[in-house]
């Protein structure tokens, strides 16, 4: 794969030329409309992944909203599953598989992700459509640009970036939906009575993806994405790419219809420069494998709609690996497959496994700093505690603490009323263990204390046990 | 200075490269700093949470983003001097 270093560090280049290319301005890209089976995964994929963004902050989940990173509460909801500060670590695996993931389909089919899946693409290729409603195809849009600025061409602009705006302003609205109640916030919003914080991450996203879709576009490829630079680390022989067959191709070059092309020297291109003029990031993939090139395959989709209508058959630009390229065969099964695909599927297993046997409650036991221990009237040994009791579950439940460890060790709560615990809520509970000095056999003693719902006694994910110390005087 | 060579990164990739670096590495240690102090609990901040979360993760950016800045500048090249370099071009 070529570097893009190798069209910037250009050794002896005269002073002239570096300081042109320095401020040459970017040539704005106008990608041709393409039609054909990757248009249609892509659109497709489109539908689904905004589908989701759009909708999915609106479901209600057991009478909450589904989808609710609740930052305030320092709570995640995710549809059945409540999410804790001490449950970063799962969302952090959540990360790694998705890294994970992301590598594993490199390897065996290059830049999917680029092409049909990066929410770059796809707020881009939704832009590109308002732009397309409003301007018109390639044609007529770069017809309008050179135009100079008339009421006309006003309108026209003022238009798509109305319509541009309207869309981002409501891209950031779903968004800010997402960490705070979107009901609310969209009433909020309507009334001008949204907090300012909220008001300011709608604009904030908003104007992201008005920049980012509707200006930068493939600039956020080419510069700003970290994939994009270490995908080719990922690839080998056998990995699918996006290629133009040169074999077959070249030499290009027009010809008349019914020409024995062949007999004049002449490859399968007809240089119609289509692959050029539907491309978004604006690369000719006649000239090789290039990092620029997003795999979003508008190239093939144009260039066999091409070879349909002069006759020759499809696949000039295709999905093939360099050892088909080369004249070998491909090996899908390969070292580096298996390891990818082997981390992934045992770390998605443990994680499924993790969140299964993830303890709804916490038991943290603190010993009262004041005193070690305490004799009572009755000759017994006292010590004192502090339990901290955590119910993570979605319900309220009533808890029932006790202590094990030394034969006939009594627990007092201070609290009368039962130990009932709404759904988040932490409860610090004053307790005092009381032990016969005749069962303690050294200074301290290991004991546990056992946390229980009352009512679900046998579920093991409300139980917990913490282990503890119970001190008392040195005995003979 | 001919002959020389010359890195041309061009302008917009320099500005993306200061402000998209700074902006992952400030949301990273956003995550990682609220993860660890509630504002109200731990900081004592008379703010909403969101708004506690929104300050800091500006202010790591400006600071992350000062030194994204400062390795920009000190990553220029240094103009090749020779004997037949005019002051002036310096």
């Amino acid at each position: 794969m070529k570097s893009s270093e190798e069209n910037h560090t250009t050794q002896s280049v005269p002073l002239e030329t570096v300081q042109e290319s320095l401020y040459a301005k970017r040539e704005k890209i106008y990608p041709r409309e393409t039609k054909g089976l990757f248009s249609n995964l892509r659109m497709t994929s489109v539908f689904v992944l905004l589908g989701i963004y759009y909708i999915f902050p609106w479901l209600t989940w057991d009478g909450r909203q589904a989808v609710l990173l609740d930052l305030p509460a320092r709570k995640f909801y995710i549809f059945g599953l409540t999410f804790w500060p001490q449950d970063m670590i799962f969302l952090a695996f959540l990360l790694i598989m998705a890294g994970l993931t992301l590598f594993f389909f490199t390897a065996l089919a290059g830049r999917l992700w680029c092409g049909f899946a990066c929410p770059q693409t796809v707020w881009t290729e939704v832009f590109l459509w308002m732009e397309r409603w409003v301007e018109g195809d390639r044609p007529q849009q770069m017809k309008l640009d050179k135009a100079p600025m008339s009421a006309h061409k006003f309108r026209i602009k003022a238009t798509k970036h109305a319509i541009w705006i309207f869309f981002a302003a409501y891209t950031g609205f779903t968004f800010v939906g997402f960490f705070s109640p979107i009901r609310d916030l969209f009433i909020n919003l309507m009334h001008f009575n949204a907090s300012s914080t909220e008001t300011f991450w709608v604009f904030f996203y908003g104007f992201a993806t008005y920049g980012n879709a509707g200006w930068l576009r493939e600039q956020i490829c080419i510069y700003m994405c970290p994939y994009a630079r270490f995908q080719s680390a990922m690839f080998d022989k056998d990995t699918m790419v996006l290629a133009y067959d040169a074999k077959r191709g070249e030499p290009r070059g027009s010809r008349k219809r019914g020409e024995d092309y062949k007999a004049a020297g002449l490859g399968d291109c007809v240089n119609c420069t289509m692959c050029v003029q539907v491309c978004p990031t604006g690369i000719d993939i006649r000239n090789g494998l290039q990092y620029q090139c997003i795999s979003c395959s508008a190239c093939i989709d144009v260039c066999d709609e091409v070879m349909v209508k002069v006759g020759y058959p499809k696949g000039l630009i295709r999905y093939t690996t360099q050892n088909i390229l080369d004249g070998g065969h491909t090996h899908v099964f390969r070292l580096r497959i298996f390891i990818y695909g082997f981390l992934l599927l045992s770390l998605f297993l443990g994680w499924m496994y993790a969140i299964s046997q993830r303890s709804l409650v916490e038991l943290d036991v603190m010993r009262d700093r004041n005193s070690l221990f305490k004799e009572t009237e009755t000759g017994f040994i006292e010590n004192v505690y502090v339990v901290k009791l955590m119910n993570l579950d979605e319900h309220a439940h009533s808890f029932k603490i006790s202590a094990q460890g030394i034969e006939g060790l009594q627990l007092e709560v201070n609290q009368t009323s039962e130990l009932k615990l709404a759904s988040g809520e932490i409860l610090d509970v004053p307790v005092r263990l009381i032990a016969d000095p005749k069962q303690l056999k050294q200074r301290s003693t290991d004991i546990s204390f056992q946390m229980q719902a009352i009512d679900a006694p046998t579920n093991p994910k409300l139980t917990t046990v913490e282990q503890a110390r119970f001190l008392g005087p040195i005995t003979r | 200075m001919p002959n020389s060579p010359v890195l041309t990164v061009p302008k917009a990739q320099k500005i993306m490269a200061v402000l998209w670096s700074s902006f992952l590495v400030s949301s990273l240690a956003s995550i990682l700093f609220f993860f660890a102090f509630d504002p109200q609990t731990a900081l004592h901040l008379d703010i909403s949470k969101m708004a506690a979360y929104s300050i800091g993760f500006f202010l790591f950016w400006l600071t992350t983003g000062l030194s994204s800045l400062l390795t920009l500048y000190f990553s220029t090249p240094l103009p090749q001097i020779s004997s037949s370099t005019h002051i002036d071009e310096l």
